[in-house]
């Protein structure tokens, strides 16, 4: 088993108060003030309207558009309405193509103050335990943070790992399947979470790692206000390798413990295919239907 | 191996019972056990029925620390008690819980994590478990390997696995883990509320009939009631149908919905994604309702009507009360 290296904080089992939880009162009024929210944010293709080609029944991938993850829109929606209650200032980071310039110059029209691409081909091929690692790296580059917000999973690999990899990589408290925030005196951050068949409310310290519920909330349009003042201000900064010096062992492939040995089209499963034309004659239709599920056992 | 059983509300979670069928099938490939990890408090009485589904050996970790649940306490615990246990494999329902603590936990183990399995193969040449999985909206298949760190981690769709046969006679070794280190939690639960959703598993039923964009409206899910009706069955929608309010998070069919097998699936009005047909692949028979002659759901529908769901659904109610009233 190969045991990782590295400059950040390793957990001995029981939890370390890192140097971020121990707050001065100062800090603790600083961010009931102006509390630093950072979102993490990725831009995948959108997955919703990819074709299969009928033909050869692979994936016709070329012309798919690119956009910022529609789950993490929600976590940038919460982020949002912490600051409207709060006041601060919110940035989103995303680990990502340049391409995704432009979706960071989306959320700055819904109202993010700053953006922040994180991107080297170094980084390209990582799967979420590197990824997590640069992420995080990246984080600690905008500490002291107090709101560290994530969305629930992409759609195109799904994973939900992100947000309680970053938790373990800064040592930071967590929670998914959050639909509401609020930041209480004293600095603690109240949320609401909802699992299968309940819905809990817990109170985590900052800095700490909310993972917002798909679906959870609306987001905001953009604003011509907020995309003019991008225009003006140039609010997203690049980040490469030059900026974070990681090691590139452990980031990309060489960083990645999970290996995709093989992927292929999803397998289609036998279908009788039949089909009858009930525009006409829709009793036709439903009593041909009848006849087949009796015969299949099935009505 | 290992499999991480959550124990909430008294009893042994069905999804991490679920796991012992892929288990099986991987332990007897790789000729090793299956230990079952029971957390929580007052869960030694729990420790028999692992074995019925299959299990070799049970771990207990109870502690009145594990009473409430916490992502980093629950985390922390299973990452002392894998580290203790060093398991090739170590398998976590994908539940809303599962899916929080895994990434946690395989982090902190310095070791790489696959996310909601609906598959596994084991490549004997290396012992290496293979972990198959539908990335990018369920058009692709991924097949996934740890081959360099151990323990190979994966979390399970729910759902997906059967329950393995029960066979009450089977026995095995309980083992007291109780002692391991278990962490402060880092925050704090205020309050828990059930919360009173549907009372009916989609998962469960026999028969759905499920809407989709092609519905319309809120209204015309009456329909869709009235036919699940007439068939003993349960309403259930297409993410589309979901995200446009007309029904519940809890009865969507799909790759980010739920994964059903019923023996007979009605799809109205559904065009027929990669990401819905996902969640319906295990049905018996399935039927589609379609007023475009060209949706996809067509190819991958055993018996499909073109036509309005307006004017077909009820034909079709007719038709079933003609067939009743014979019989």
């Amino acid at each position: 088993m190969r045991h990782l290296q590295g400059s950040l904080p390793r957990r001995s089992g029981h939890l370390e108060v890192s140097p971020q939880r121990q707050r001065s009162a100062v800090q603790v009024l600083i961010c009931m003030a102006s509390p630093n929210i950072v979102v993490g944010v990725k831009w995948v293709p959108n997955t919703t309207v990819v074709n299969v080609d009928p033909v050869t029944g692979t994936l016709i991938r070329e012309g798919v558009p690119s956009i910022i993850n529609p789950h993490d829109l929600n976590a940038v929606e919460l982020a949002l309405r912490l600051k409207e209650k709060h006041g601060g200032t919110v940035t989103a980071m995303a680990m990502s193509p340049p391409a995704a310039k432009s979706g960071l110059e989306f959320l700055i029209g819904m109202g993010v103050d700053r953006g922040v691409l994180v991107t080297d081909r170094v980084f390209a091929a990582s799967d979420t335990f590197a990824t997590s690692f640069v992420l995080a790296k990246a984080l600690e580059k905008l500490f002291p943070v107090d709101v560290i917000v994530f969305g629930q999973e992409t759609i195109d690999s799904s994973t939900s790992h992100i947000g309680a990899q970053v938790a373990s990589w800064l040592d930071l408290p967590y929670i998914y399947y959050v639909t509401e925030a609020e930041i209480l005196e004293g600095g603690r951050v109240r949320v609401k979470r909802s699992l299968e068949r309940q819905t809990d409310v817990y109170e985590l310290p900052t800095p700490c790692i909310l993972v917002s519920m798909m679906k959870s909330n609306t987001p905001r349009r953009v604003r011509m206000s907020n995309k003019l003042r991008a225009k003006l201000e140039k609010p997203i900064e690049v980040w490469t390798n030059e900026t974070l010096k990681l090691d590139s062992t452990r980031t990309g492939l060489k960083g990645s413990p999970t290996v995709v040995s093989k992927s292929i089209p999803t397998p289609s499963v036998p279908r009788k295919k039949q089909r009858f034309d009930g525009r006409q004659d829709p009793s036709a239709a439903a009593k041909w239907l009848l006849d087949n599920l009796v015969k299949e056992g099935v009505a | 191996m290992m499999v991480f059983a959550e124990c909430f509300g008294g009893i042994v979670n069905e999804e991490s019972l679920q796991l012992l069928t892929p288990a099986r099938m991987i332990a007897d490939k790789l000729h090793i056990e299956i230990t079952v990890a029971l957390f929580g408090h007052k869960v030694s009485q729990l420790g028999r029925e692992p074995f019925f589904y299959g299990a070799d050996r049970v771990v207990l970790v109870d502690d009145p620390k594990l009473a409430a649940y916490c992502p980093n306490v629950y985390g922390g615990a299973l990452v002392q008690l894998a580290k203790l246990e060093k398991p090739e494999l170590l398998l976590i329902g994908g539940t809303l819980r599962g899916r929080e603590l895994a990434p946690y936990v395989a982090n902190v183990l310095g070791t790489g994590l696959t996310a909601d399995c609906t598959g596994f193969d084991v490549d004997e040449a290396s012992g290496d478990v293979l972990q198959i999985r539908p990335p990018f909206g369920a058009t692709m298949l991924a097949y996934i390997r740890t081959p360099k760190h151990r323990p190979q981690m994966a979390t399970v769709r729910p759902n997906v696995f059967q329950l393995p046969p029960m066979d009450e006679s089977r026995r095995g070794k309980i083992v007291d883990r109780s002692g391991v280190e278990i962490p402060q939690p880092s925050i704090a639960l205020v309050s828990s509320e059930d919360v009173k959703k549907d009372q009916v598993a989609i998962e469960k039923a026999q028969v759905v009939v499920s809407g989709g964009k092609g519905i319309g409206s809120r209204e015309g899910f009456g329909m869709v009631e009235g036919l699940a009706s007439e068939f003993g069955g349960v309403v259930a929608g297409s993410r589309k149908a979901v995200d446009a309010g007309w029904l519940g998070h809890e009865r969507q069919v799909g790759q980010t919905g739920k994964t059903i097998k019923p023996t007979l699936y009605i799809a109205l009005g559904i065009s027929g994604s990669a990401q819905h047909l996902f969640g319906i692949r295990e049905a018996r028979v399935v039927v589609a309702v379609n007023a475009d002659p060209g949706a996809p759901i067509f190819e991958s529908a055993d018996y499909g009507i073109v036509g309005d769901y307006r004017s077909i659904v009820p034909a079709i109610i007719d038709q079933v009360k003609r067939a009743r009233s014979k019989t």
